[in-house]
């Protein structure tokens, strides 16, 4: 009988962060105006994802050890983030196209590449969270590692312009009058071998 | 005329009965009954998942997951932003450190861990060391995960979790090679249904807040999430002129996907509908993978999907009532004398 008891506060505890996770989740789509529900909604949306990451210990120092029991245990159970993919809306998709200049004037353009299709996935996966306000912070190292490891296989580049910005893709009526996906750029990088300037 | 006043005594007794009966309730929802098929199921998905993964990585896992200056963006960068939310997730970084304190490089650690992923992959397959391999297979798989955080999709989470789950669960089954070798006692079937409710449950919450989360945008309604969806590379497989002689049935389907999700808890626990939406939902996972080439994605769902809810293991015929209370309820329900 003790041993059920365990067995449910556990149930009880893992369902309970789980639930926590998710409406946090569906709280700060609804507070960004991500979604079709009208605007008077964000503010209580605002105040209940606070609720939930309250649950999830977020409010606390980062060194609090609750907080990070909480943090680890969601993550080593997988369920540090909420099921809302392709969610409400699908995400605009994010293209890194690299210029490269040699001593010589030639320019040549480039991305950054892997091997297999399954990393492709990874790769892209990587690109559409650089324009998240919270990954702003590594944004320019993520993108100087990204022309880098382009650049190791070019070693004569002199200079190398990174240009970053979201691919808009046609909606149908749009396809059907011949239009194809425009690409608008967000912010661009220039590296040197020696300094680095941003723009 | 006598009024019945009951005491605060007997109103207090009655209210501790109705907690009493409520708790017996909620444990006989946890623990019903169960053979250890849906595990086998389970065991043998995940083994396939994960000996999947890390040969679809093969060429590119040091590369993704090398240090600064030698991979794609370095592990560094994933592993900062995991420790800025707690410094005990594990990580690719503390093998590494841990191999270079017996003079190993970090290419030869790397090696290491995904040829130890693969063989964890292939034990769990065959069934062989089942509880030492799904331990390997999700501590690797969620140093990986964590290491590469930002090139992470969702098939890792639901890795992570379904080999969390495995780990936990009462392994081995009858079916693995480890049974068959050892000849291990039959584990305690209320201890079997107890994992797999907890996993039935969960795919009722990822279900429920993925449908919620669509049914909340406007794209999912008129189609056109799905058209931006299957023209979105690297996920556009189907060219766009296909997909154009569908696209009135874009909106009907985009409908019906968020339907099918944001109802899954519902109509999946009864036996008259379960079939149903068990297919249904296997579908469209398919179609994810086929169409959309997120092949790891589609068969983690699918094994999920199929562990808990595609096979039917339990023993006695109703685990939401206790084990005294189900012939009757039966015959309320139903008034069959036969049940």
């Amino acid at each position: 009988m003790s041993s059920k008891r365990i067995h449910a506060a556990w149930f009880g505890l893992h369902f309970f962060l789980l639930t926590a996770v998710c409406l946090a989740g569906i709280f700060w789509l609804i507070a960004q105006g991500a979604t079709i529900l009208p605007s008077a909604c964000n503010e209580y949306a605002r105040k209940a994802e606070l609720g939930a990451t309250w649950c999830l210990g977020k409010e606390a120092g980062p060194s609090n050890p609750l907080r990070r029991g909480i943090a680890t245990y969601l993550h080593a159970a997988g369920i540090q983030a909420g099921y809302s993919f392709f969610a409400p809306n699908v995400p605009t998709k994010h293209r890194l196209t690299l210029e490269l200049f040699y001593d010589d004037g030639r320019v040549e353009y480039e991305s950054p590449h892997v091997r297999s299709k399954a990393a492709a996935l990874r790769l892209d996966s990587l690109l559409d969270r650089l324009p998240e306000q919270r990954y702003e912070p590594v944004r320019e190292v993520l993108v100087k590692m990204l022309a880098f490891s382009v650049w190791r296989d070019h070693p004569n580049v002199k200079k190398l312009r990174a240009t970053f910005g979201s691919v808009n893709p046609p909606s149908i009526t749009e396809f059907e009058q011949g239009k194809m996906e425009t690409f608008q750029p967000m912010f661009s990088f220039d590296f040197s071998l020696r300094d680095e300037q941003t723009q | 005329m006598q009024s019945a006043v009951k005491s605060p005594g007997s109103q207090i007794s009655a209210g501790l009965n109705l907690l009493q009966k409520c708790w017996q309730r909620f444990l006989g929802f946890l623990f019903p009954r169960e053979t250890d098929t849906w595990l086998a199921v389970l065991r043998i998905g995940l083994g396939l998942q994960t000996a999947v993964y890390a040969l679809f990585l093969r060429s590119d896992w040091h590369y993704l997951f090398a240090s600064s200056g030698k991979g794609l963006v370095g592990r560094e960068v994933g592993e900062a932003i995991a420790s800025f939310d707690s410094p005990l997730i594990p990580k690719l970084g503390w093998l590494v450190a841990l191999g270079g304190s017996v003079n190993m490089s970090e290419e030869t650690v790397l090696s290491v861990a995904w040829a130890c992923l693969l063989s964890a992959g292939c034990f769990l397959l065959l069934g062989l060391f089942c509880r030492p391999a799904a331990i390997v297979a999700w501590f690797l798989h969620l140093c990986a995960a964590e290491s590469g955080g930002l090139l992470a999709y969702g098939a890792d989470s639901f890795m992570t979790t379904a080999l969390f789950y495995l780990m936990l669960s009462p392994l081995p089954d009858r079916y693995s090679f480890d049974h068959w070798v050892v000849k291990t006692k039959p584990k305690n079937p209320q201890l079997l249904g107890f994992w797999r409710r907890v996993l039935q449950v969960h795919l009722c919450f990822v279900y429920f807040i993925g449908g919620l989360a669509k049914c909340l945008g406007d794209g999912w309604w008129n189609g056109s999430n799905l058209w931006r969806s299957l023209i979105r590379p690297p996920f556009n497989l189907v060219s766009p002129d296909i997909l154009i002689r569908f696209k009135y049935a874009l909106p009907a389907l985009g409908i019906s996907i968020c339907l099918l999700e944001v109802s899954y808890l519902v109509f999946i626990w009864m036996k008259k509908t379960r079939r149903v939406w068990l297919v249904c939902i296997l579908a469209m996972h398919a179609a994810i993978g086929l169409l959309m080439g997120l092949y790891l994605f589609a068969l983690v769902m699918i094994v999920l999907n199929l562990a808990a809810f595609g096979t039917n293991g339990r023993i006695g015929r109703h685990g939401f009532l206790p084990q005294h209370k189900r012939t009757g309820a039966f015959v309320e329900i139903n008034g069959r004398a036969d049940a």
